[in-house]
This record gives C-alpha cells, structure tokens and sequence, in this order.
C-alpha cells in the first residue's frame, strides 16, 4: 500500500497505479485528451501535467507510476500554462476559428447548409460539434486566444472506404485510434507515419483500408476526440439525446450495444462495454432508417399491389390460413424474438401445421467462454471467426492472455486464414480426413493433398496442449474428432441454439419442395419459390423478390422489446430505442394477433418436432464429366432477416461480395469467366444465376456461395459453369 | 626495434584521402621489397585531424608527425625518413600561434595539454588486430575482474572512480549500474549507446572505429557488474567503418574466449551483437533506442520508470556511452584513486571534445575535466584562423548552448557548463567568430531538431516548429516586435512541456544565443540588420570604389552576370541581380580585396 498526497489530500493507492488513476478515483480532476481508460496510457498530448514536489519538470499523470511519499499537484498557475500551450499547439494545426470565436453562440443559425461541404472550416462545419473533446477542454481551460499561426493541413477528406469518412486535416495525433486499433482489436490497421511535423495517421503505403484487412469495427471512431473518424451514415443529423442499450441480433453473438436516438431515429449504434463488427457498428441505424423499407401492410389487388390497413390485411391472412390448416408451410428467420417466435409456434400448432421450419437451428451446447483453459490449441474449421465472430474471438484472446495457438483448415481463404499459425486447405470435404490424418497415427499423404510437413507441424503445435475446434456446423458436416479434442460449435444466427431445442418439422428445402403445401407463410425469409402457391404471406420489412399475396410489414429490433438467445445460452434483451416507423408492428404483435383472431383450439398433442443441427457440406462432393467443378456453400452471416446486407447497403456489397459466386483465377481462365460477368452454376437439381467475382480466396477446383433464401436452399454439389454473354 | 609508418585512417582521414596514402605506401613497401625494413600500421584517427591525412613514424625512439600528405609524398617519406632518418621540414606541422614547426608529436602544442588516456591508444592499434589491444595490456581488466572482483567490488571500483555518463546527463556511473543490479530478475541488459547524432560531434566514430576492444571489454567488466545476460552496440547506421572494426573485433574476441560462453573459464557468459540505426537523431534518446532495438519505431517513452528499472523487453537494462565503456578498462587496471584524481571536484577523469569550426586545429581534443574553454581553443586549438576574433563557443550540440567570450575562463565540467546556460553534452564544442551570425546557429539547431523531432508531443513536435518560423522570419528581415519575448516564452514552455530530452532542449541553442546575443537579435529585427553579415537577405555584396582595380575578374565569374564595368574601371553590383553567392570576394585579388559585404542592405 502506497501513500501519497495530490492536491494536499492524503490518498492511498497501489503499486504499479498511475497519479491519474488515483486521481480520477479519487474525484480529483485532470484534463487529458490522449489518454482513454481502455487504451494502454501514451502521455504524448502533455495535457494531464502535474507538479511533483522535488522534481525540476513536469510530469504526465497518466504514465506516471505512484511514488510512496509523493507530493503531487494537479492545479497550479505553471500546469494551467503549460497545458494551455500544448492546446494552444495543437490547435495551430486543427481549424479553431469557432473555438474561440466571441459569436460562437449566436452563429449557429446560420449554418445550417453549410455542413454538407464537409469541409471543416471549424467547429460549425464539424459533424463533431456539440460532442468534442476539444470544445469540453477549451472550455475548461478558458482558452480565447491562439498566438500561433494556423497551419492547415490540405489533406484530402477520405471517402473512398465504406461506411466512415477520415478528415486528417482535423486529426490532433492523439493515437488512440492506433492503440485501440492494435492493442485492443488487434488488427493494426493504423499507424503514425513520418516523423516530427510531418508526423500523419495512415494505413500502411497510404492503402485503402479495404485492401488492408481492416475490419470496419468502428472502435477507431469511438475512441476519436474530435471529427477526424466519423461514421458516414449518422454523420450529419446531429447529437443523440438518449442511448438505448441493447442487443445486436444480426448474428448468434448477440453483442450488447446502444442506439443512440435523436427524436424517431436511430442516429448509430455503438458498443455497450465490449467489442462489436461492422455488422452491428454500421448495418444498424441505415438500415432501420432504409429507404426500402416497407412501413404499410400490402396487399396483391389484381395486378396492382395496394397499401392496405391492418385489419384487411390480417384478416385476409385469417381466413387464407384457416382455409388451408394444415396444407401451410411455415418458414421462419431466427432472427425474431423469442416471444415471436413462441407466438409461431403456437399458430403453428393451432393450424396442425407439419411444415415448420427455420434457416437456422443448432442442438449443439451453449458455448462456455469459462470453460476454455489456458495452454490451448483451436482448430478451426470452415469457419471465418474474424469477419463472422470478432468479438468473440477478442474476448478469447483476453481471457488467454494472448497465448493461444490457431490452426486453420478451410478450403477457402478468409481474414482468420491469414492470421493462422497454421492454415491448411484440403479438398473441400476432406476436413474430417485431414483431422484424422493429424490425430491418428496413420500414413499420411494418402486421404488429403496436406504435406507430411504441415501435418508434422500441426501435431508439434498440438502436443500437451488443451484442444479445442471450433465449427460452424452450417459449413461442416459432423466431424468425427478424437476425444481429446473439445468441439465447439459455433452456429452464426442469434436464437439458433433455441430454435435448436425446440425442434423443427423438416428441412426449408423439404417444405419448398413439398407437393402437398398449398400456402406459405414466410416470416423473414423469402426463398426463390418454385412452384405456385395458393397463398403467399410475407412477414418482413422489405418487399420479396418472389409473388406474394399479402405483405405483413415487420418492426427491427430497434423498434420492439423482447429477448433473444445468444451463443452462450442467454437471453438477452432487446430493447425499443424508436417509436415502429410508419404503421410497422412488432412479430409478436402480428402473430399473436392472428392467433386470436383465429381462435382455433390449440392441439391436444404437440407434434414432434426434430431437434437437431442445419449443416449443408456433403461428405466428398465428387466431380464428374457433367459437373466437373465443386459448388462449396457457406452460411450467409451478413443477413437481416431474409435480406442479405450487401443488397440493402452498398459498403457491405464493397466489404464482402457475398452477392457474388467466387470463382478462382485459373478456374476463371479455364472456364472462360471475366470478373463481375454473369455465370449459369447448373447442378443435378438446380439451377443458379448470379455474378462473378475472381478471387484466389476460393480454392481453385471450387466455386464458393453464400447460402441464403434468395439463392435457394442448395448443398454442397458437383456443378457446372457457363458464362452469359 | 622496426621503424613504424603509422597511417591516420579514421573516416575523418579517409575522407581526406588516407586510403590512397596508405595504397601508396603498401605498393612502395611490396615492390621494393621492403617488409623487412620497416611496418605499415593503418589505426583509427590520430587526432589531429586538420592535419589528415597524417603519419606518424617512430624511428629511433622519435614519434615524428607528418602532416597534410599526398601520395606522391609517400616515397620521400619511405626512403628519406624510415630508412635513412632525415626530416623532411616540409611535412613537419607548423602551429599557428606559435609559429613554428614541431617533429615529435608529444611537442605539438594541441597534443602538449590533452590527456589522451582514451585516445592515445588509437596511435598504436590496428583496429583488426586483437592483439594490438592485448599487447598494450588489453583484457587485463577483464581477467582482474574475473579472478579478483566479485561484481559489488567493480561497482564499487566504478562508484569510487567517479564515472560520470559522457553521453550528456553526467549521471554517475556506479551508482547507475547499482540500480540495475538491484532488481529483482534474471535478465538484464546491457547497451552501449553509439548513435551520436550531434551535428559536429565524432568522438565515439573515433573510439569505435579505432579502438573497438576498449568499449568491447569495458562493456564485458560492465556484463559482469551488472549480471547482465547480452550486451548490444546500437551504433547510428551512417557509420560503417565503425560497424565494420567493431564486428571484427567481436569475432576476434570470441574466438579468443573473451566473449561467450564461460569466459576465461569462469561461471560468466555473455555476448555482444550489434544494432544498427536508421537515421534518427531522436534514438540516441535511452527510451527511443530501446524501442528501435524492439523493432519499433524510435519514440521515447516516459520515465518513470526509467531503463534501469524497466528497459528493453521491460527488463532492467543499462545504457551506456560509448567513451563511459570505454574508461572502465582503465580505471580497473590503474585504480579508482587514479582516475578520481583527474578532473574537478565533481567532474572526474578526461572528456573528450570535438572541436570544429572556426579554429586552427580542428579535430579531436581528451582533456581532463576543469581545464578552461580559454586553453582548448587558444592552447590547443591554436586560436581562431584569419585573425578573426572569437565570438562564442557552442557545446553540447542541438541540446547545448552557446558560450560567450566573457565565460571562456570557465573550467569545463559538468556543473559549470550547466550554470551558463548550455551543457556538456557528447561533447561537440563549435568555435564561431565575428562572422557567425548568432540567430542563424540558432536557426540552424532549431531546424535540425524540428526534423528530428519524433512527432509524439505538441510541445516538441509543434512548439519547435513555431520557434523555427519564428527564427526563419527574423533572419529573412520580417522579424517582428515581441519576436524574441515570444522565442523565450515558446522556448521555456517547450522545455517543460515535453515528453523526452530532445523537446526539453532544444529551445536552448535560441534560448542562450538570446541571453548573451541580444543585441544580434534586435539588430535583426530593429534595423534589419545582421552585424555578422551572414544572414543573406540582410546583406548585400558591394565593391568599394576606392579599392577596385578593375580587373573584370570578379565580372567574368559572377553566375548572374550581376557585376558592371570596364577593364581598368572601377565596377560596381547591380544588387537585383546578385544572388549572394560569395563567388566576387573569393577571386578578387588578394591586392585589391575589394568586395565587401554589407548589412543593412543597400539600396
């Protein structure tokens, strides 16, 4: 135990704590600008000085290790000039026109159309206004006049990235963008450049960040004190009022965020206490927000489709669906909540419904973040746990202390192959093989294309170590694994664990494919169909491709309350940050409304439903002369609902290209494809068309899609390519 | 005993051609077949380097020096000198002040007050050769070490010697090693600082390039003291003869059990690698060239906690300057008492200073602490060439200051340095005269610092940018009123802003040119004028009427056709057109001198 005095008060505090911690804790104030409680401590913006008694300089609080005896002073003539002089520095480089303006408060009027210029002139034309750490410390400082001439940077503001514009011109080199990006995130995507007054923070050679693995979490921009790192979207519309905190339930992690809402919308969405990805930092607010949305029932009126009211709408669904109890398929997205999806089960049983399904269901164990131990290996396989799971993989990261060891097996290549210690590429299909080849003793070389070397290499990093794998059974089939090894699955819709247990009647293809169904009610999902339906009822927010006969226009889950399970197996809640938009109503709401409605008795007997696991791979897709080139699906984890982001948001068309069927380079020269031209993939039961993308990230005896219901529900299977002129 | 023919071959030699003297007295030797007669030695820098290139020639128990040589002399020197005894008085230096030529190298005035405990070694090794050092008791000190001294009783050697880091700080030597010993680890390390980015300093070139073994060993002694598992030389990338003598002398001190595993068959094991810089003056800072050495970039880190504590790898780790590693050899073999018994009350032992600039003889000068500024450049230095009269002294480099002429009798140590306003620094000591121009040496460390400057503070980063514009507007005659309150105000808070010592001293050389030079910096800005006439906007080029001869010889070399007048008549600069470049006071002739330059300028 350490004694010391900060400001003539006698505080206790612990070795290894700085004077700025001990401070805060002590509700002592200090001004700081570089320093953030989740960053490692940096002193580079000398803002937090204090006056140590005995020592001829000044010190920075946040890096300065307690002394036992210590005499510290937080608040003196000397520190307040000092500090004044490395702000008044730094704003010599950040346009501080407003900062310091004497108008500043009758000016605001005026400004209005001028902030779309984009051009920071000052704090009127920032996006940042009202919510800079800049203005706070000005403020506090009393700060009216710079001495300095100002220099302008004359950088060009970066647009050409998806989702978040950089403007450097206003960037004060304070570096938590940098230390976040590499000490929490751990992808180092920033850095300072140059040195002295040239000194800039930049990608490495001044890429793009889309050619440099960056992965849009957002964690740069929440940690930027002024305007430089904005999100694009929410930019503009001014500063929330509130923040809602919530759930995510764009993928089975379920990561705890907030809305931050101004009035009826939602401005953007930021992390709770943890780490999140692009899909929850910048799919959310542009989506709730889209254009595309559908806010009114609708209805099919001979050829013209009509707004309608909730009460025609749902009684038109009442009595289609009472007409054909038990002729109806019901196909549903996990993505609704618990409570919604109660309230369809039970519909579905009143209806003596046999056809439920969902997209995703995984009978699998909850993961347990505690009970992976130290000294550990993983393996994954299939699954890209950096672009589909990067919180959770942070969080694993933390609680082993950055020791832990990955080998990769995937035939396709992704972020979380580079970052491998090991990464391995067999013929797709062959994982199982391969981990016997690594696990058993047996001759290798005979069931996989892997080297001796690799093999041998995998199995030293295996020896006396804890081993985990890790798969997303929708990419893999059941791997038989020796039991040494612990397997995890990692299913990528939220609720699939619940959806799991409570059983499915049979597979979304089955229901599809199903002679006897004569009405569909598809509640956010909207496969291609292919036969005519009597009654085609959608539930969703955005219109279908496919026909339809009534369109039941569903809430977000930033407009609704409820709960949903997580990977872990725990309910999290949702919470309503907005008022619904136009007359949308909550999943709930609809179906429990169309249950009462109906008023049907509910069953005597639940029907049997199969608990199980949605997997898709085939065991050894073989090729043949008729498909001489193997067709890989992997789960679509960029969805809302029924709709793939990439369709709804251009950057995450920029970001991943799941729209696309990867098509490798030598099998693109041998089939004759050119990027970005549309392709005919035909396989024994199916038919699919869509553009391509060259990438060597697809294995080169493979084309790669990512399932969803708008490309039809298709495994794993031998194809054939044609290029459309 | 053989004659010798000793060849001054540091990189201050070389770059005066040296390598061609040496070619040439290797080929003379080979094809008169002369190996028998006499040896070629090729060592680090004598000294004396306004000499360069230089020999030196024992003969007969003489120590004859030769000076400013070219190789056609080479066979003059062979035949006349090394084997028939002759001196050749052309070649012998000639000292300005006392206006006189010298033969044996201990009378040359500039060699007759320094002490040259480090640097005399350099005389007699070749730096390739291991046992040069050995014969002249070279890793002695390391066996004394190993077979007397537990590691408490060299660090108390050391204490009691009074060491004192020569890398700036003078913080001492014993005391720092102590410190590291003391925490708790098992491992430590131990790193010789040879990045030396003081414009003008080159006195760890010189150690290392001439004299390897004596860092090599000290840093093995310090290996020991400490506990120390490996040593690094972080040597600074533009100096490539030191690299390459230091990494053959690493080898060589493998190979002969000096290094390595159990050494001289003892329980000690330690190694030494090499780390090159990149061009940062910012990682001769400790915390910035451990970064570098971690593969980092260089920028400092804040101290507390200091190396010593938490330092490379966050292991305890000692830092070092290469002329401090260098004297712990000696002070084992000699004594503490010995070394304690040079220098001042505060300031132990010899330091030595590269003086440059405007003086006589320029090179490099080991004095003992507490001699006066007024004997190195008088005595030694041989006082200021052209008659000019001296104006200041700059020490301790972009992190110093400048000494006036009413300071000189100043004694040098650490302390005294400091009082006046500047500091010991590495060592580099810059003599200026009437024709520097004082805001211009301020101008020019300011700027070298801005660029070195690692970007991470404002103060530093920013606070020296404005003091550089600042300086840049005075000496282009925009100077303004409350300029120079400004540069202080800047200048102070810089120094207590900043994060590491780069930032916290450089506003020194503004900060004390202002002190001692105010006047300069008033005529600048008040009349626009620069009393050294160096500032180029403030200073025209003028031919005086009454001096001109009209010879048209300054007219035919002027590269802007700036000069006017008729052969035999007096001529005269069209001051629009002249561009300043100096070229008219050069050629015109010594009778007429008529060129002068002029400040303010004229109309």
């Amino acid at each position: 135990m350490i004694t010391l005095t900060i400001d003539k008060k006698r505080v206790k505090a612990k070795k290894g704590e700085t004077v700025l911690e001990v401070a805060q804790r002590e509700g002592i104030y200090i001004p700081t600008l570089c320093y953030h409680k989740d960053l490692m401590p940096y002193g580079g913006c000398r803002i937090c000085v204090v006056e140590v008694q005995g020592w001829s300089l000044p010190a920075a609080s946040c890096t300065l290790p307690v002394e036992d005896g210590m005499v510290v002073q937080t608040d003196t003539r000397l520190l307040k000039k000092l500090r004044t002089f490395s702000l008044q520095l730094i704003l010599s480089e950040h346009p501080h026109a407003c900062l310091i303006c004497s108008k500043e408060k009758d000016c605001a009027q005026y400004q209005e159309c001028i902030q779309k210029s984009a051009i920071t002139f000052g704090c009127k034309f920032c996006s940042q206004n009202g919510r800079c750490e800049l203005q706070d410390l000005v403020d506090y400082l009393g700060i009216k006049d710079i001495p300095f001439d100002f220099h302008y940077r004359n950088l060009e503001v970066e647009r050409f990235d998806p989702f978040f514009d950089r403007d450097y011109n206003i960037c004060i080199l304070c570096g938590r963008c940098v230390r976040v990006c590499q000490e929490v995130r751990g992808a180092s995507v920033l850095d300072f450049h140059h040195r002295g007054p040239e000194t800039l923070v930049g990608t490495a050679f001044d890429l793009p960040h889309l050619e440099t693995g960056c992965q849009f979490c957002g964690a740069c921009i929440d940690v930027c004190p002024t305007g430089a790192l904005r999100d694009r979207y929410g930019k503009w519309m001014g500063v929330p009022e509130r923040s809602v905190k919530t759930t995510c339930t764009l993928c089975s992690l379920g990561c705890s965020i907030k809305l931050n809402c101004l009035d009826t919308s939602v401005i953007n969405s930021t992390p709770d206490d943890n780490q999140i990805c692009v899909r929850g930092r910048f799919g959310i607010a542009p989506l709730v927000h889209h254009p595309k949305r559908v806010t009114s029932p609708m209805m099919k009126k001979g050829d013209r489709l009509v707004e309608v009211e909730w009460d025609e709408a749902l009684q038109f669904v009442c009595s289609r669906l009472k007409h054909h109890a038990g002729k109806t398929g019901i196909v549903f997205s996990p993505q609704l909540s618990i409570e919604a999806i109660d309230s369809l089960y039970r519909l579905a049983d009143s209806l003596h419904c046999h056809s439920l399904s969902a997209l995703a269901a995984c009978y699998c164990a909850p993961f347990d973040l505690k009970g992976i131990k130290g000294n550990a290996v993983f393996i994954v396989v299939n699954t890209d746990m950096i672009s589909d799971f990067s919180p959770l993989l942070l969080k694993l990261k933390a609680r082993l202390k950055d020791e832990s060891t990955f080998i990769v097996i995937d035939a396709v290549a992704g972020e979380i192959t580079q970052m491998a210690d090991l990464w391995m590429r067999p013929e797709p299909g062959k994982e199982g093989e391969l981990l016997n080849d690594i696990f058993a003793q047996r001759k290798v070389g005979v069931h996989t294309n892997i080297s001796i070397k690799d093999i041998k290499y995998a199995r030293d990093l295996l020896f006396g170590k804890n081993c985990y794998l890790f798969c997303n059974p929708f990419n893999t089939e059941n791997l038989s694994v020796p039991k040494e090894v612990k397997t995890i699955a990692l299913p990528g819709s939220v609720n699939a664990l619940k959806i799991g247990a409570m059983g499915i009647d049979k597979s979304v293809k089955d229901v599809l494919r199903d002679k006897n169904i004569e009405s569909l009610y598809l509640c956010g999902v909207v496969p291609e169909l292919t036969k005519k339906y009597d009654t085609v009822i959608v539930q969703d927010s955005f219109l279908p491709p496919c026909e339809f006969d009534v369109f039941l226009p569903a809430a977000t889950f930033a407009e609704i309350d409820g709960s949903v399970m997580n990977i872990e197996g725990k309910i999290k809640k949702v919470r309503k940050a907005i008022e619904p938009r136009g007359k949308v109503k909550s999943d709930e709401w609809i179906l429990s409304e169309i249950g009462r409605r109906l008023n049907l008795s509910p069953r005597s007997r639940k029907p049997m439903r199969r608990k199980g696991t949605i997997t898709t791979t085939h065991r050894s897709v073989r090729t043949s002369k008729a498909y001489p080139i193997r067709l890989i699906v992997r789960e679509h984890s960029y969805m809302y609902r029924s709709t793939p982001l990439s369709q709804l948001l251009k950057g995450f068309e920029r970001l991943r290209h799941d729209n696309r069927i990867w098509i490798h380079s030598s099998a693109a020269k041998k089939y004759r494809v050119k990027d970005g031209a549309v392709v005919v993939i035909t396989g024994k039961e199916m038919k699919l068309t869509m553009p391509a993308l060259i990438t060597d990230d697809a294995p080169e005896d493979s084309v790669v899609v990512f399932s969803g219901p708008s490309i039809g529900f298709i495994d794993s299977q031998p194809v054939r390519i044609e290029c459309i002129k | 005993m053989k004659p010798s023919l000793i060849i001054s071959a540091g990189t201050c030699g070389l770059a005066r051609g040296a390598d061609e003297i040496i070619k040439a007295a290797k080929d003379y030797q080979q094809k008169r077949g002369l190996k028998k007669a006499f040896n070629i030695k090729v060592t680090g820098c004598h000294g004396l380097c306004q000499a360069e290139p230089n020999v030196l020639i024992v003969l007969n128990g003489k120590k004859i020096f030769y000076q400013q040589l070219k190789p056609e002399n080479v066979a003059d020197i062979i035949e006349k000198t090394l084997r028939k005894g002759k001196i050749i008085d052309d070649f012998l230096w000639f000292d300005s002040k006392t206006q006189r030529r010298y033969v044996d190298i201990d009378e040359i005035p500039f060699y007759k007050k320094q002490n040259r405990i480090l640097l005399g070694n350099n005389l007699c090794i070749e730096p390739k050769f291991i046992d040069d050092y050995v014969k002249i008791g070279g890793y002695s000190a390391i066996k004394k070490v190993i077979n007397d001294y537990t590691p408490i009783d060299v660090i108390n050697i050391i204490k009691g010697a009074g060491l004192r880091g020569r890398g700036g700080a003078g913080f001492p030597t014993g005391r720092k090693w102590e410190l590291c010993r003391e925490e708790k680890t098992n491992t430590r390390y131990i790193i010789c600082n040879a990045d030396e980015g003081d414009p003008g300093a080159y006195m760890d070139r010189s150690l290392l390039e001439g004299n390897p073994h004596s860092v090599i060993e000290g840093m093995i002694i310090g290996g020991y003291a400490i506990d120390a598992t490996e040593g690094i030389i972080y040597v600074r990338n533009e100096y490539p003869l030191a690299v390459k003598n230091v990494g053959i002398a690493l080898e060589q001190a493998h190979k002969k059990g000096f290094l390595g595993k159990s050494i001289l068959n003892s329980k000690f094991t330690f190694d030494i690698r090499i780390v090159r810089g990149a061009g940062a003056f910012v990682c001769g800072e400790e915390t910035a060239l451990l970064a570098s050495v971690e593969g980092k970039a260089g920028r400092p880190r804040p101290r507390p906690p200091y190396p010593a504590e938490k330092g490379l790898w966050s292991k305890p780790t000692n830092i070092n300057n290469v002329e401090t590693w260098a004297n712990v050899p000696q002070i084992i073999l000699k004594g503490p008492e010995w070394f304690f018994s040079i220098g001042t009350k505060t300031s132990k032992g010899t330091k030595i200073f590269s003086v440059v600039g405007k003086i006589n003889n320029t090179g490099l000068v080991e004095v003992p602490m507490g001699i006066t500024l007024k004997e190195i450049i008088y005595d030694i230095g041989g006082g200021i060439p052209g008659g000019k009269k001296f104006k200041a002294v700059q020490t301790g480099g972009p992190s110093g200051g400048c000494i006036p002429e009413d300071l000189i009798d100043l004694p040098i140590d650490y302390e005294s340095l400091t009082e006046a306003g500047s500091m010991m620094g590495s060592g580099g000591m810059i003599v200026m005269d009437e024709d520097t121009c004082m805001v211009d040496v301020a101008r020019y460390f300011l700027n070298f610092t801005q660029q070195e400057s690692c970007g991470k503070c404002p103060s530093c980063r920013l606070g020296t940018k404005q003091m550089v514009e600042i300086l840049d507007r005075i000496t282009e005659g925009e100077g303004r009123e409350g300029d120079i309150e400004l540069l202080e105000e800047v200048g102070k808070n810089v120094k207590l802003s900043s994060l590491c010592g780069l930032g916290q001293t450089a506003p020194n050389p503004a900060l004390t040119t202002i002190r001692y030079f105010k006047n300069e910096y008033e005529a600048h800005i008040q009349k626009k004028q620069c009393p050294a006439r160096v500032c180029k906007t403030l200073t025209s080029y003028v031919i005086d009427p009454d001096l001109c001869g009209g010879c048209t010889v300054c007219a035919k070399n002027c590269p802007s056709n700036a000069i006017i007048g008729e052969p035999k008549k007096v001529h005269t600069v069209d001051q629009s057109k002249c561009i300043k470049c100096g070229i008219c006071i050069t050629v015109c002739p010594d009778k007429f001198r008529a060129v002068k330059k002029m400040s303010p300028v004229v109309r």
